[in-house]
């Protein structure tokens, strides 16, 4: 058991642990974020994506004896910011959510991607979206999420 | 249960690997999968693991003597973004996975994972690449592919990290990187080429050539590469033929979940035949 | 003209869903919940000689079929009831369930599980359609190892064979598929406190999964309570294997006294949920000295798995779907589901449509080619019009839309213009394909089977309940169904509730699936309003209902599979253009036209979401998703190795919709959600065609297999 210290969504967090943990694990179940969804646990689909120091990384793959001082930052704090609030609302209106398993996922690659280019190509929104895999929306909708979030946010990121 | 080291210096793990026989952990996206067995449980790892990317020493990406050294610690997406490191290893890096894994995962543990199909690992071969590896009381250099022995082997030992790899100048003219995935992304390869030649004038003066996928480890031949070397394009699109097909005898795939062997050795003949037909006249 | 009600709104979860806050069943907590893992099976098929189970840790039990209460069933009651809740005398595939190990800690578990020892007596197995026909290994089932075998007989064929001036033979199969809902499976299993036990699951169809666990448990359905949870996905996947979990879950809950949840692993799921069948399916066709078609003989074949579940549904929708849009005039079909020592095969998107119409779509452009004749004109002589025979000898009670569809799909890909330009072989092609989807129940299920009813309730509040049994799963009902409700009672939308079904609170109004909800249940939603709004002024709080009829227009003999298979048909066509890579045969996607006919659409935004899902989820099955079977297990495993489409794959759909009312359809609405899934593979397969000029009769159309083909030619 180790003691690990870091900041989830603005907020100082101390938990002792099993530093082999998957952080999606500790999230979900110690901190009761289950907006994080775990769909494959082997990093292939996204469903467990958050932003950890700024980067989009998935849950899955991090043991939370790395998370040591690390910022974490999960849906659950992202749509409490504009930010967040844009792209839940350009989601809605483009059409992006069908069974929402993938969504919470999405919205983080998304928020990752617009903090580094504002302003994405359609081409580029899909690339950023190419380690979150959707089932039901064939992707378009998704893009076009995006793509508005983008749009409506100038300023934002 | 296992231990987990988290060290505050490259010292420090370095004792702690040759004193546990810890098992290194980078980016940790291949373990994680390799030890994973059942969703919510704690991975089943075989040793002590000890956590490596956050350590300073071996997060530098620098230059020194016209080569480049990658700290082993640099995610994908940092030498992605770096200026100075070869564009044939961008292109590779830039097919694997996704940005997600690409901010976690390390080239270095893709090397010691030594899976004949990473594709970064493939343009390494291509770049003639080294590697550093480091105990407690010396450190040593081996060519990427004296380091790689086999499917999941390495020369690593037991109280070695890999700390560092490094690159010589690419001063290739001509270069192709081609992977051929199981999908457009987030995909692993059926098969990859990376390829560098430097041409001057009507001469081929190097070339280097690996094949990912096709053999037990990555495959590049230094021989037949010196048989290429020197010929004027001309005379290399004479043989041509003879050397692709020299290619094609060392070309040993298998089949698997992924793609078949007849379909593997077909392909990367073509991609090998297209980039030498590329230098030659 | 675009009807109102078609307009798109804003998804009613679409906020929840994104910012997290949606609970998935995994998201919800249960007070002092234990886990369950299965022990299963590693052969495909054995005797069950002896199972040594390890000293279990305090706190961890062993639930085995000694478990099943005095009055309940080792039997999961489905469609069929052959599979049985836990194997206790001899297993059917790799993966199949023997016992359950329950307990706090899931590594424990899945440690526990490995420690279990099992002596096999080990058969031979049969894993194909040709080692089961041929009974390798013996009977899997009853005596020829056939689930389903039918004759289909639509004028005279043998009459037409005579008269042929050539007879072209081919063959066509399509490969296994898997759901790949993004959320896994999972059920929770809870003795509450009124006595009666709960299942809370992800899911489609909470009747079955109450009438199954109460076959299962020996008590009365009542006494049963299913809460669907929401879904993240389904496709067909959680149409009957809830019930399989469920049943067993249900015994270990009542076995230890506490609520048991079951939350597959994504490796689990792969490895031994249900998939789409393998078809394999000839054809022997005559056609006339202008190449026209005079009759065919066609022969499908199924790999229905290790236990029948709906196979025998499934194959009915495979070979009514068999002539897909065309009239064919002299037509012999025969249909079998063969038993095989793999998975069970079941439900999926298009539920056998797929594989029928796949078939023939391909087998049509194969004339074509053949014959040397433009594939849409070959097409187009054979189109099925309003009042066309169908295969069953029924009618087509609807007008066409098709041809007016062709001009519009034309407009939009520049098809004609293409075909042109592209050359055979010159390693780019533009493919193209009809099809249509019946919706609702085969033959007289609805009135015979289902019987569905739908509720609705004004409250004293002013709120109205809505009352159905049908789940949404992201095919957009929560929002739909309130719409079809508000619109007909003149409300706004977010004063329709409409809460994820619980069986203690609504009616059944039948299972989500075969495209029903919307044109069947959704009709029933839109009459029960009516009535509601005719009440509308009574004081205080007023129930109305109202109950499935079917349309007087439609007949059907079940007997003889003979009459109106559907009561209607969605229809359209898929215009897709690619680029084969000449060294890597690597195939790229240049562009995807859609135009369907779903009627009158309930929401434009819904329903392109829809298309686009569909058709890319047909892609994925078309070119990406190969699935293979090795001893009986399947080489695919994870996410990583079995491949469906990313954000990259495709290009972005182009699409388009042609309102065409039914009657019997609510503000004139049929089904979509499977019609979507119908076309892309067989328009994909043909682009290739065209790329490499050769034939293609396999899907996935993968790399390996273009080679294949080009090489062997």
């Amino acid at each position: 058991m180790t003691k690990i210290t870091f900041s989830v969504n603005g907020e100082s967090r101390t938990i002792e642990t099993d530093p082999l943990r998957r952080l999606l694990d500790v999230l979900r179940e110690d901190l009761g974020l289950t907006g994080v969804k775990e769909g494959c646990a082997e990093g292939e689909c996204g469903a467990c994506s958050v932003i950890k120091d700024g980067l989009l990384v998935n849950s899955c793959m991090v043991p939370i004896g790395t998370c040591e001082g690390a910022r974490i930052v999960t849906p659950e704090g992202l749509r409490e910011t504009d930010r967040g609030r844009t792209i839940i609302d350009a989601y809605a209106d483009s059409g992006a959510v069908q069974c929402g398993f993938c969504t919470p996922g999405m919205m983080m690659a998304t928020e990752a991607l617009l903090e580094k280019n504002s302003q994405p190509s359609e081409a580029e929104a899909r690339e950023a979206l190419s380690g979150n895999l959707c089932r039901c929306t064939g992707y378009d909708m998704i893009v076009e999420g995006v793509l508005k979030a983008a749009e409506r946010g100038k300023g934002l990121w | 249960m296992v231990e987990a080291y988290r060290p505050s210096s490259l010292e420090e793990a370095l004792k702690i690997r040759a004193d546990k026989g810890a098992l290194p952990f980078a980016g940790g996206t291949d373990l994680m999968v390799k030890y994973r067995y059942e969703s919510g449980a704690v991975p089943e790892y075989p040793a002590p693991v000890i956590f490596l990317t956050h350590l300073e020493e071996i997060r530098k990406i620098y230059s020194q003597d016209g080569e480049l050294h990658l700290g082993a610690g640099t995610s994908l997406a940092e030498l992605m973004s770096h200026s100075e490191v070869p564009e044939l290893l961008k292109e590779a890096v830039r097919t694997i996975a996704a940005p997600g894994l690409r901010n976690t995962a390390t080239l270095a543990g893709n090397i010691c994972n030594a899976s004949p199909a990473a594709d970064g690992v493939c343009a390494l071969y291509a770049l003639d690449s080294r590697v550093k590896l480091s105990s407690p009381r010396s450190s040593r250099e081996l060519a990427i592919y004296e380091f790689i022995t086999g499917p999941g082997k390495t020369e690593l030992r037991e109280d070695e990290l890999l700390t560092e790899i490094i690159i010589p100048r690419d001063r290739s003219t001509t270069r192709l990187f081609r992977k051929v995935g199981t999908r457009k992304a987030n995909a692993l390869s059926k098969l990859s080429i990376a390829a560098a030649a430097r041409l001057s004038g009507e001469r081929v003066d190097e070339v280097r050539i690996a094949l990912g996928a096709v053999a037990p480890t990555v495959l590049r031949s230094v021989e037949l590469e010196k048989q290429i070397q020197g010929l004027s394009r001309a005379e290399l699109s004479e043989r041509l033929e003879h050397f692709v097909q020299s290619y094609e005898a060392m070309v040993q795939p298998i089949d698997d979940q992924r793609s078949t062997a007849v379909y593997r050795k077909k392909v990367a003949v073509n991609l090998l035949r297209q980039f030498l037909t590329s230098i030659a006249a | 003209m675009k009807a109102q009600i078609s307009t798109p709104i804003r998804r009613v979860d679409a906020k929840d869903k994104t910012s997290g806050a949606a609970r998935y069943l995994a998201d919800m907590s249960f007070e002092g919940m234990l886990y369950a893992k299965a022990v299963r099976s590693e052969r495909p098929r054995a005797k069950i000689l002896r199972i040594e189970v390890p000293r279990l840790p305090e706190g961890y039990t062993y639930v085995d079929a000694s478990d099943i209460p005095a009055g309940g069933k080792n039997k999961i009651e489905m469609i069929k009831d052959d599979w049985p809740v836990f194997a206790d005398k001899e297993v059917r595939f790799v993966g199949e369930t023997l016992a359950l190990i329950v307990g706090p800690d899931r590594g424990m578990l899945n440690r526990l599980c490995r420690e279990v020892k099992v002596e096999y007596q080990d058969l031979e197995p049969a894993l194909t359609i040709d080692e089961a026909e041929s009974l390798k290994g013996g009977a899997i089932h009853g005596t020829d190892n056939l689930y389903a075998d039918y004759n289909l007989r639509k004028g005279d064929p043998e009459e037409a064979f005579k008269k042929a001036d050539r007879i072209i033979e081919d063959e066509i199969s399509t490969g296994y598929q898997e759901h790949i809902y993004m959320e896994p499976q999972g059920v929770v299993a809870r003795p509450e406190a009124d006595g009666k036990l709960g299942v809370y699951f992800s899911g489609q169809c909470p009747f079955y999964v109450r009438h199954a666990v109460a076959g299962a448990m020996g008590v009365d359905e009542e006494m049963v309570r299913v809460q669907q949870a929401v879904t993240g996905g389904a496709f067909g996947g959680k149409e009957h294997y809830p019930d399989v979990i469920s049943t067993s879950l249900a015994v270990a809950a009542r076995k230890v006294g506490r609520p048991v949840g079951y939350f597959f692993d994504r490796v689990e799921d792969i490895s031994y949920t249900p998939k789409r069948h393998p078809s394999r399916t000839t054809f022997r066709t005559a056609v006339d000295e202008r190449g026209n078609v005079l009759a065919m003989d066609i022969d499908v074949k199924l790999n229905a798995g290790a236990y029948e579940s709906c196979s025998m549904v499934v194959l009915q929708r495979a070979i009514f779907s068999v002539n897909s849009v065309y009239d064919i005039q002299n037509v012999k079909i025969r249909g079998r589901a063969f038993a095989t020592n793999n998975v069970p095969s079941d439900a999926y998107r298009g539920f056998g449509a797929p594989q029928g119409l796949f078939a023939m779509e391909v087998h049509m452009s194969h004339l074509a080619r053949t014959l040397g004749l433009s594939d849409l004109k070959y097409k187009s002589r054979h189109l099925i019009k309003k009042g066309g025979l169908t295969v069953t000898n029924g009618r087509i009670h609807e007008e066409v839309k098709l041809p007016e569809m062709i001009e519009r799909i034309d407009e939009m890909s520049d098809y004609r213009r293409k075909v042109k330009e592209f050359k055979k072989g010159s390693w780019r092609g533009v493919g193209f394909s009809m099809f249509n989807h019946g919706s609702g129940f085969t033959g007289n299920g609805e009135q015979e089977i289902i019987r569905g009813v739908v509720k609705m309730r004004k409250r004293s509040d002013g709120l109205v309940d809505l009352l159905v049994s049908n789940v949404e799963m992201g095919q957009g009902l929560q929002t739909t169904f309130r719409k079809i409700a508000a619109m007909v009672l003149d409300l706004p939308v977010d004063q329709v509730v409409y809460n994820d079904p619980n069986t203690d609170l609504v009616p059944d109004s039948g299972p989500t699936c075969a495209s029903r909800s919307i044109a069947i249940v959704g009709y029933l939603v839109q009459e029960a309003a009516k009535k509601l709004k005719a009440r509308w002024g009574e004081e205080g709080e007023v129930l109305v209902e109202h109950r499935y009829a079917h349309p007087p227009r439609l007949h059907w003999d079940q007997e003889k599979l003979d009459g109106d298979a559907y009561p209607s048909y969605g229809w359209g066509i898929n215009v897709i253009e690619v680029e084969v890579d000449p060294l890597t045969y690597e195939v790229e996607t240049k562009g995807i036209w859609a135009i369907h006919d779903v009627g009158v659409a309930i929401d434009e935004k819904v329903v392109e979401g829809q298309v686009d899902g569909g058709i890319i989820q047909a892609l994925g099955y078309g070119s990406l998703e190969k699935l293979e079977v090795k001893d009986g297990r399947f080489q695919q495993r994870t996410m990583a190795d079995y491949t469906i489409p990313t954000s990259m794959d495709f290009p972005r759909i182009k699409s388009a919709l042609v309102d065409n009312p039914y009657e019997y359809g609510p503000f004139g609405a049929k089904g979509a959600g499977e019609l979507v899934f119908d076309g892309a593979a067989a328009a994909f397969a043909d682009a290739v065609q065209m790329a490499i000029d050769r034939d293609i009769s396999r899907i996935p159309v993968t790399p390996e297999y273009i080679m294949e083909v080009y090489e062997n030619d």
